[in-house]
């Protein structure tokens, strides 16, 4: 079993969750979220997020408008729909439980150590 | 020295070097094939097109800076090896998928292998599936054709069925190689190689190795007569049935354009004979100009008709030649045009030229000389008719014929046989004899006139009458049915006697006053009042038809049934028989059986 892979697992069950957390507030396009996500060292690569944001809107969790750019193409601002916000603040909580749970696993196991 | 390329990145204008280019096009197919259309595949794509783009702007200082192998190195690295896209691809499944990279064995599915076919790539599909060579699998079809044919059915129901191994992902699952990007990218590129290698550049070979993909060029050379690679079975069908449907349009095609021809051949020879006949007046061929009282000319019929007949099958033949040669030069509009108006014009002239022939006989006129012949009660009269060595009709005549010939003082006149004799009873002392001549003509004037210009003579020698057995006429009067009734007005108790020659020209039977009919002739037949007798005639030429219960009488022969013998006499001989004895007279002989 390679550390790569599960490394890989762990980052991709929360990707969804946090390219949703980082629209929360404001609009941003593609490089602002990779920014954050890379800055975050969630992402390695850029290509991941490509299809994910794709699935997002498709799922109408996610909306866009283009914007023109100075340097480069025009770029796709990205945003939450009100089916998007309901479905972060349900991860949230999810995320809130897991992250209960985790720390009491993680911190049982220290405290017999 | 690099050669460079120009691209269109997400709008953006971009120089790019050939190899960078080449590795850039390669990144982008292989992220491309990594996902389904249902995912949003070109929107996935676009994406990241703008976002290469992006990073490329960012990298080139001035328009003129070309993007090299190390810029597109580094915009790969960043967004990230075609694998790295696969992560998020098990996210798109709503249901969990066994990993691909476990090592358990990789699950197969059927698909139609398009790319080692011979046909559809049945058998070759089935090959992966079953991991033993399509060969194997060819001859067991081939077996199951001899095999009462269920092979052929079961073949193209497998066609229809079975999918074909269109992605590379399909291609992957078809021969069960694990679904990854490494795979997909390998054969990508393994595609591109045997492109370079095969400089025809058919399509993208793909192939489990390069040593692999140049043996499969070579099958592919000798498969490409017989298959296309991408075929369904409906499409190899359809162009089946279009094949003979072609075969048989070519076939009509030629037939039209023989019948066409053939017509065109028969009527252009015969305006050019009927053109010279008219020109150089060959004798005989008159005839068709003495029926044409219409007085139209010749050439001028004979051109309409030409047209009214040719250019429909002229327009046959062009549609036939026009099945068989695709692209045959129109004829054009104008030509078309004036054939068609040529056409309804030459109709019209001969729908005006028949009705004005048909006009000529709407008038018949009779006109009628009588004479007294020197013919009393218990004379004997002879009837007999004089033939004329120009105009010898001998003594079956028919109604419609004429002729022209020369008359004895040299000039022309036509020659007709429209001779009919009626006897009719009278109670005056001395015969009359009445000719009636007729004729038609599109106006009374001109048929009295017509009817008057017939001549016809009669003679009576010695008790004998001598009738033409023909009626002459001039040239100028055409043949327009000039007859002549001749009508004797024979007192009673008179004897007449018709030769033999007289036999045609008189009815056949004894009607409307008529009391001698084509039977009576040479006999002595008495004249009666509205009747005739015979005086000479012997037992079997009195016509006798006896049809009663048992007895039956006529001109077959006699037969006679009684309720144990019968009796019949015919051509055949006699039969007689009774319950106890059969006589029987022909040609065999005589023959005579009895029961005992």
């Amino acid at each position: 079993m390679k550390i790569e892979n599960t490394k890989a697992q762990m980052r991709k069950g929360v990707l969804e969750f946090c390219i949703l957390s980082v629209l929360k507030d404001d609009d941003a396009y593609v490089a602002e979220i990779l920014g954050t996500l890379k800055d975050a060292k969630l992402l390695v690569v850029e290509g991941t997020i490509y299809p994910l944001l794709t699935r997002l809107k498709n799922a109408g969790l996610l909306n866009y408008r283009w914007e023109e750019s100075t340097s480069g193409p025009p770029r796709k601002y990205y945003g939450l729909t009100e089916t998007g916000k309901l479905f972060l603040k349900e991860l949230d909580t999810t995320w809130s439980e897991l992250h209960n749970a985790v720390t009491i696993v993680t911190s049982q196991k220290t405290t017999k150590k | 020295m690099n050669k460079t390329v120009n691209i269109n990145l997400a709008g953006i204008f971009f120089h790019i070097d050939e190899d960078a280019y080449l590795k850039l096009q390669r990144y982008l197919e292989a992220i491309k094939r990594s996902f389904t259309d249902s995912q949003g595949r070109s929107e996935i794509i676009a994406d990241i097109e703008a976002r290469i783009a992006e990073l490329f702007s960012e990298r080139v200082q001035n328009e003129k800076q070309v993007i090299r192998i190390k810029e597109v190195d580094e915009v790969i690295s960043i967004m990230g090896q075609p694998e790295d896209y696969l992560v998020d691809d098990e996210i798109f499944e709503d249901e969990p998928q066994p990993t691909y990279k476990a090592k358990s064995a990789p699950s197969k599915k059927l698909f139609r292998d398009t790319e080692n076919s011979y046909i559809s790539g049945v058998s070759s599909g089935l090959g992966h599936y079953f991991g033993i060579d399509a060969i194997w699998i060819r001859l067991a079809w081939i077996l199951l054709i001899f095999g009462a044919g269920t092979g052929i059915l079961l073949y193209i129901l497998l066609w229809i069925l079975v999918p074909e191994a269109k992605t590379t992902t399909e291609k992957l699952m078809m021969k069960g190689e694990p679904v990854n990007i490494s795979n997909i990218e390998k054969k990508i590129k393994d595609g591109f190689e045997s492109v370079t290698d095969t400089v025809s550049g058919v399509a993208k070979n793909v192939s489990d190795s390069v040593s692999n993909a140049a043996k499969q060029v070579d099958v592919k050379k000798g498969a490409n007569s017989i298959k296309s690679s991408s075929r369904t079975f409906f499409d190899t069908l359809g162009d089946i049935i279009m094949f003979f449907f072609k075969i048989l349009a070519k076939f009509i095609g030629i037939i039209l354009i023989l019948i066409g021809a053939a017509t065109l051949i028969a009527l252009i020879i015969g305006l050019f004979s009927l053109g010279v006949v008219d020109i150089i007046h060959i004798p005989g061929l008159d005839l068709v100009d003495l029926a044409n009282t219409g007085n139209t000319p010749i050439w001028l019929v004979s051109l309409l008709a030409f047209f009214a007949i040719g250019i429909p099958f002229f327009f046959l033949f062009y549609l036939g030649l026009k099945i068989l040669i695709n692209n045959l030069k129109s004829i054009g509009g104008i030509a078309k045009f004036s054939l068609l108006g040529l056409w309804l014009l030459s109709i019209i002239a001969l729908v005006v030229i028949g009705i004005r022939q048909a006009n000529e006989h709407a008038f018949k006129e009779y006109h009628i000389e009588k004479t007294q012949i020197p013919i009393r009660a218990m004379d004997t009269l002879n009837i007999k008719m004089t033939h004329n060595e120009i105009y010898n009709t001998g003594f079956n005549r028919s109604r419609s014929n004429f002729k022209l010939a020369h008359d004895d003082n040299g000039g022309k006149a036509i020659y007709a046989s429209n001779i009919e004799i009626l006897v009719k009873s009278t109670t005056d002392s001395i015969a009359t004899i009445a000719i009636e001549k007729s004729a038609d003509a599109s106006s009374y004037d001109i048929a009295i006139d017509r009817a008057k210009q017939i001549n016809y003579n009669f003679e009576l020698r010695n008790k004998t009458l001598f009738l033409d057995s023909y009626l002459t006429t001039d040239p100028i009067n055409k043949y327009s049915d000039q007859e002549v009734d001749i009508i004797l007005y024979i007192p009673e108790n008179t004897v007449v006697l018709f030769n033999n020659s007289t036999k045609s020209f008189l009815n056949y039977r004894k009607h409307d006053g008529n009391v001698i009919s084509s039977k009576s002739v040479n006999h002595h037949m008495r004249i009666l009042d509205n009747n005739s007798e015979c005086l000479d005639c012997t037992e079997e030429d009195f016509e006798l038809n006896i049809d009663a219960e048992g007895v039956k009488i006529n001109d077959d022969g006699i037969i006679i049934n009684a309720d144990d013998s019968h009796i019949k006499i015919d051509e055949n001989g006699i039969k007689a028989e009774t319950d106890e004895v059969k006589v029987n007279i022909d040609s065999n002989g005589i023959n005579i059986k009895t029961e005992n």
